[in-house]
């Protein structure tokens, strides 16, 4: 653990009085762990309870490690989760300490009396960022505030950027939070300024030229982007669309705004403008795989996204393709993506302007001749006409070009100058100075991670720039050759339109017997293709992007990846098992994985020799550095956080030199990113300080525990719209049943928000009981949309007809998104919608496929009340409305009963009660023979979906029936991998 | 003309909705006017109301002698209600305990043309099985593994192509490591992470 530097400890003294409560507000990277922590090691004792809301599973853990090496091990941070049973809980909080809960649990805990509230020392939110009037923390706080009015509460956030919402964001929180004091710390704050300025590390700066082939692409992809945004401004011209431009387009945080603007009807919206908003993300995403992929999984995603996006579900043709696939723009995406990977040869002996680097591919062959010595012999036996040292897996007409990152040469040569740095340093070294010679490597994700690693223990130093990665590329290659026959197989089996899965089988093994009869079949198609290709593809490669039709280009694409799959499948069935060998066996780890096994690491090697290379993570890369103690740095991509992360590790280490390099590409997507993510943190730090300058405080009514609040209550309730009052008045207050799962949602705390008693408790059936008769089902639009298309509604009403007396679907808007559903009033699409309902009533004509997929949600509507009358639908504009109908229909009825409740629907289950693992649940109900009657059946049969799928087939029948066992076990086992 | 109601395949209509523009919007069935107590009788046992929240503004002692007037005919009762004005929530909310009450459910409309769909819907569906709603078993198996797979929060169909081709079937997905999910491109921490929640986290989870 570091020292704490002295901005730390300014923080610290000014939040850390148990007596008050506050809001602080801290710039990522500047250390927001260290404070947590410090501040929970002031508070542990067995006297106080502190509990610690809103940690994710990562910063559950890490906080706890690091409260175990500040001293507090007895107990230290205790996790509190789903795992945890009732009785369990109820212990832990009242032996007190330390305590992580998860904001559900809180919740339902304090709603029922399990933990003692009034005897809470205080509670510590993190991400105080994403409070909200109908968040959980609110309604905790509520809860807690309550009843206990003499705990602390101290919110935490190091996320500025997110404090956006409504007019005055800053209140809306300090409100919900019912705090007056806050906190701001940027960077730029002067004592952060004065702590952190005082040592600079030695940074070196290098800025890396990306290839002609990025380039392209990169370039051409913006070009999507322009014009899919502007495909989505002509989409929706009402719109205030100005805030849309490329620059924001870099962030994640983009669909956020794109959301917000089209919020208010999102769900009316149609599927061209969601496609669009789609492809934005996806070629966000391609601009981030651009720079950080290798080349060959680059091409691949590409292939993959091609592959998805043209077919169905069904293997056919896709009505609706993605606008910016069908530009020039895309194609010399596809174009140039594939010709850094590899180029044909058929096509390129009659295109020899085909190649992007000419010279590039001499210098191939030339490395090619080093690595593949030991077999030439065997290798040129088979190749003839040209370059006889081809290596033996590779299909006859392709040409690796294999063009490499060139960052990772840049690398290389980082890594070669911090070697002989470390040579010249040695001399001046004594054992106590402090740090390491270890090299540390950052990197954005632990896909680069891996992908550097495996350069680096692969590199080959004497090769040429750009050629060092061959022997891994080549392995790439090789894998990509694999994945690709699968991609084919995918094609051939989609044409094959199948029913059911016994019938597709029957077609398999039709297919096995005349397979000569196939093969014939497929030359011809593939003969064909050719023909439309040469005549297609020809000038695609002269003109290159201005002549071609777009929507030809994208076609063409199309054929070219299904024939060369095709052909790469063809080689491969020929060349068996060669290639299915694990091409990286041979290689030796030269690298430890340091989240694998630091014990080895540091028992085995000197630091000298090691090279660790991570991917940036939370505040736990503070603890990292203060570990590993590196003296060299390498930033592989540009990180904020992690640059301000390293400021503080200088400062908190005096005497220790520490020299950064920072690589990145010049101007590409990474440089304005980084930019404009600075840019972005400034700015809203200045506005939140401006807000807290200007701001109204606000003011919280008090609220009395016990007996007063039930008195407010009953004031409110006989308030003189009620006819004066005239009611009779029960001093019970009226509740309301919960389901748990319900807890997520943002109701409940409303309803407690309307005086109504929450009684959290784990129903089988509908969501929240209001009387004994009244049963709800709350579904949310896209819930309500879901639900239609699995039939789980129809289930759900069925159980809800057969158990309450009135059954009630709430349909429940959300809060500012417009009050309507889907946009039937286009004439168009409803007298096509109603034209196939027509000639659908004619008898005998059972026509299912075209009409139950476009039926829209209205008829769907329909048909519900029509096979269930007695279901009654609540139409609710938004969470608030709803709250204010329960409490109206709630009036004047008996109370529900929650033993009963619990039961009813779960007669025949002994585990009534027991919580679920929604995924897993979800998970399961969409395998086939699995139905809403036999999955709680399988549920206590089985632990896990994993588990399912290790069952033979006869286990499986056992449980599930002949038919749907084997159902099942086939769609389960389908495409089996053969264990090597 | 007095019309016996309910003999054929047309919506019988009362005679007070003659002026509605909604009946401009009844499309694609037969309409006819006659004696009935609801407003439209659209099947031999489903009678519907018809409200605008406008006039509901306006009159609203209206709907509830209607309500009165229906008594318990039919088996399913339907209150159409055109949501035409800008504070609908507390007509709504109090029209919604009224039907509760009275054994009718609400459907609400935007526009005309929203409840004429309602309407020609109800009577073309008055014979057709649920099946349009109900749990759908027969598909291929590659939509069955995208939707299985789709229902996994954050994965999306081209991670379902991803993953098949570059895992081979169900069951070896369910056997990948978090590593391997990890290496697939468009996949990262916490994709990888919720799909080896789904996969191997028990369902059963004690409280």
């Amino acid at each position: 653990m570091a020292n704490l530097l002295r901005f730390h400890k300014i923080i610290l003294e000014k939040i850390h009085d148990p007596s008050t409560s506050e809001l602080l507000i801290i710039a990522r990277g500047l250390g927001l762990r260290r404070i947590v922590c410090k501040l929970l090691q002031i508070y542990d004792s067995p006297q106080n309870l502190v509990l610690l809301v809103n940690a994710s599973q990562e910063e559950e853990s890490g906080i706890g490690e690091e409260l175990g090496v500040l001293g507090c091990r007895n107990p230290g941070l205790r996790i509190v989760g789903f795992e945890t049973g009732k009785k369990d809980r109820q212990d832990l909080y009242k032996r007190g300490g330390l305590l992580s809960v998860t904001s559900q649990i809180f919740t339902v805990d304090m709603l029922n009396g399990d933990i003692p509230t009034h005897l809470i020392t205080g509670i510590l939110v993190l991400h105080a960022e994403k409070v909200t009037p109908t968040s959980a923390e609110a309604f905790i706080v509520r809860l807690y505030r309550e009843k206990n009015q003499t705990g602390f509460l101290k919110a935490l956030s190091d996320q500025p950027e997110h404090i956006t919402s409504g007019l005055s964001p800053l209140r809306t929180i300090l409100k919900e939070l019912q705090i007056r004091t806050v906190h701001i710390y940027p960077r730029f704050h002067v004592d952060v300024k004065a702590s952190l300025d005082m040592k600079r590390p030695d940074v070196v700066e290098l800025d890396q030229d990306m290839t002609e082939a990025m380039a392209e692409i990169h370039h051409a992809i913006v070009q999507c982007m322009t014009i899919t945004l502007s495909e989505l401004k002509r989409a929706n011209s009402h719109l205030d669309l100005d805030e849309l431009n490329v620059d924001n387009a870099y962030f994640r945080s983009f669909d956020m705004i794109v959301r917000r603007i089209l919020h208010s009807e999102w769900h009316k919206v149609g599927p061209r403008t969601k496609q669009l908003v789609n492809d934005l993300a996806t070629l966000r995403r391609l601009l981030n795989y651009l720079v950080t992929y290798d080349a060959l999984a680059f091409h691949a995603y590409l292939e993959t996204l091609i592959e998805s996006n043209t077919t169905n579900e069904l293997g056919n043709p896709r009505q609706n393709q993605s606008p910016w696939m069908l530009t020039d723009a895309a194609n010399v995406i596809f174009q140039y993506a594939k010709r850094r990977c590899y180029t044909s040869s058929s096509t390129a002996k009659k295109q020899p302007t085909q190649r992007i680097e000419p010279t590039d591919d001499e210098e191939a062959w030339a490395v090619l001749d080093d690595l593949e010595g030991t077999n030439r012999t065997a290798a040129s036996a088979d190749r003839v006409d040209s370059a006889p040292k081809r290596p033996h897996w590779l299909p006859q007409r392709m040409d690796p070009v294999l063009e490499e990152q060139p960052k990772w040469s840049l690398l290389a040569d980082v890594l070669q100058e911090i070697e002989e740095e470390t040579m010249r340093l040695e001399p001046h070294q004594t054992p106590l100075s402090p740090g390491t010679n270890t090299v540390l490597i950052m990197t954005s994700s632990v896909r680069t991670c891996g992908l550097l690693r495996e350069f680096l223990s692969s590199m080959d130093p004497k090769a040429p720039r750009g050629q060092q990665g061959r022997k891994m590329m080549e392995n790439k290659l090789r894998l990509y050759l694999y994945w690709k026959s699968k991609l084919e197989k995918r094609t051939q089996d989609g044409r094959i339109p199948s029913a059911t899965p016994t019938e597709s089988k029957y077609r398999r093994e039709d297919l096995e017997v005349s397979e000569a009869l196939q093969r014939k079949d497929r030359e011809k198609r593939e003969r064909a293709m050719n023909r439309r290709r040469v005549r297609g593809g020809a000038p695609a490669v002269t003109s290159s992007r201005d002549a071609i039709e777009s929507g030809q280009a994208v076609g063409i694409n199309e054929v070219n990846i299904r024939q060369e799959a095709g052909e790469i499948a063809e080689f491969l069935s020929t060349q068996n098992g060669n290639v299915l060998q694990d091409p990286t066996a041979n290689n030796e780890p030269l690298l430890l994985d340091f989240d694998a096994s630091p014990e080895d690491y540091y028992g085995l090697l000197v630091p000298e020799e090691t090279v660790i290379v991570r991917t940036y993570s939370d505040d736990t890369d503070d603890q990292m550095l203060q570990e590993i103690q590196p003296r060299f740095i390498v930033m592989y991509e540009p990180n904020l956080e992690f640059v301000r992360r390293i400021e503080v590790y200088r400062n908190s280490n005096p005497g220790l030199g520490v020299r950064v390099y920072f690589l990145m590409y010049k101007l590409s997507c990474e440089e304005g990113k980084y930019l404009t993510g600075l840019r972005r943190e400034k700015e809203s730090f200045e506005r939140l300080i401006k807000e807290r300058g200007s701001m109204l405080m606000p003011i919280f009514e008090e609220h009395r525990s016990g007996s007063g609040a039930v008195g407010d209550a009953l004031i409110k309730t006989i308030s003189t719209r009620i006819a004066g009052g005239r009611k009779d008045v029960t001093t019970e207050p009226s509740r309301v049943i919960v389901d748990i799962r319900e807890f997520r949602s943002s109701l409940p705390s409303l309803l407690h928000a309307s005086q109504l008693l929450i009684i959290p408790a784990t129903l089988t059936i509908g969501d929240y009981i209001l009387t004994p008769d009244i049963c709800v089902e709350r579904k949310s639009i896209p819930d309500l949309i879901s639900s239609f298309n699995s039939g789980r509604l129809y289930t759900q009403c069925e159980m809800m007809s057969t158990h309450y007396k009135q059954p009630v679907l709430l349909i429940e808007f959300e809060e500012d998104k417009s009050f309507s559903l889907e946009a039937v009033a286009d004439v168009k699409s409803y007298a096509k919608a109603g034209g196939k309902y027509a000639t659908k009533k004619k008898p005998g004509a059972p026509s299912e496929g075209p009409t139950s997929v476009s039926a829209t949600i209205q008829s769907k509507l329909v048909l519900l009340t029509l096979t269930f009358p007695r279901v009654r639908i609540i139409w609710s504009s938004s969470p608030y409305a709803t709250a204010d109908i329960f409490r109206d229909l709630k009036a004047n009825n008996p109370e529900p009963d929650v033993e009963k409740a619990i039961v009813i629907g779960a007669e025949d289950d002994p585990d009534a009660g027991a919580g679920v693992n929604a995924a897993a649940a979800e998970l399961l109900r969409t395998l086939p023979g699995i139905t809403a009657k036999n999955v709680k059946h399988v549920m206590n049969k089985v632990g896990s979906v994993r588990q399912l799928c290790e069952l033979s087939l006869p286990e499986v029948q056992e449980i599930l029936g002949v038919e749907p066992g084997k159902a099942c076990w086939e769609f389960i086992h389908l495409g089996e991998r053969k264990q090597k | 003309p007095v019309v016996v109601p309910g003999t054929g395949n047309n919506i019988v209509i009362n005679h007070r909705q003659r002026g509605n523009p909604v009946l401009e919007c009844i499309r694609n069935v037969g309409k006819e006017f006659g004696d009935i107590l609801a407003d439209y009788q659209v099947g031999r046992t489903t009678g519907v109301l018809f409200i605008s929240l406008k006039y509901h503004r306006l009159h609203p002692e209206y709907i509830h002698q209607r309500i009165e007037q229906l008594g318990h005919s039919y088996n399913l009762r339907v209150l159409l209600l055109l949501c035409d004005i800008k504070e609908h929530q507390e007509p709504i909310r109090e029209l919604t305990k009224t039907c509760l009450i009275n054994n009718i459910t609400v459907m609400v409309a935007w526009n005309p043309e929203e409840a004429g769909y309602y309407l020609s819907t109800y009577k073309q569906f008055e014979h057709k099985p649920p099946d349009m709603i109900k749990e759908r078993v027969d598909k291929d198996y590659h939509s069955m593994l995208r939707t299985a797979l789709t229902s996994i929060s954050k994965v999306n169909k081209t991670d379902v192509e991803t993953l098949r081709t570059s895992l081979g079937s169900f069951a070896d997905i369910a056997r990948a490591t978090s590593d391997q999910l990890q290496n697939l491109p468009g996949f990262g921490q916490v994709k990888a992470k919720r799909l080896k929640d789904a996969f191997e986290k028990p369902f059963r989870t004690s409280t």
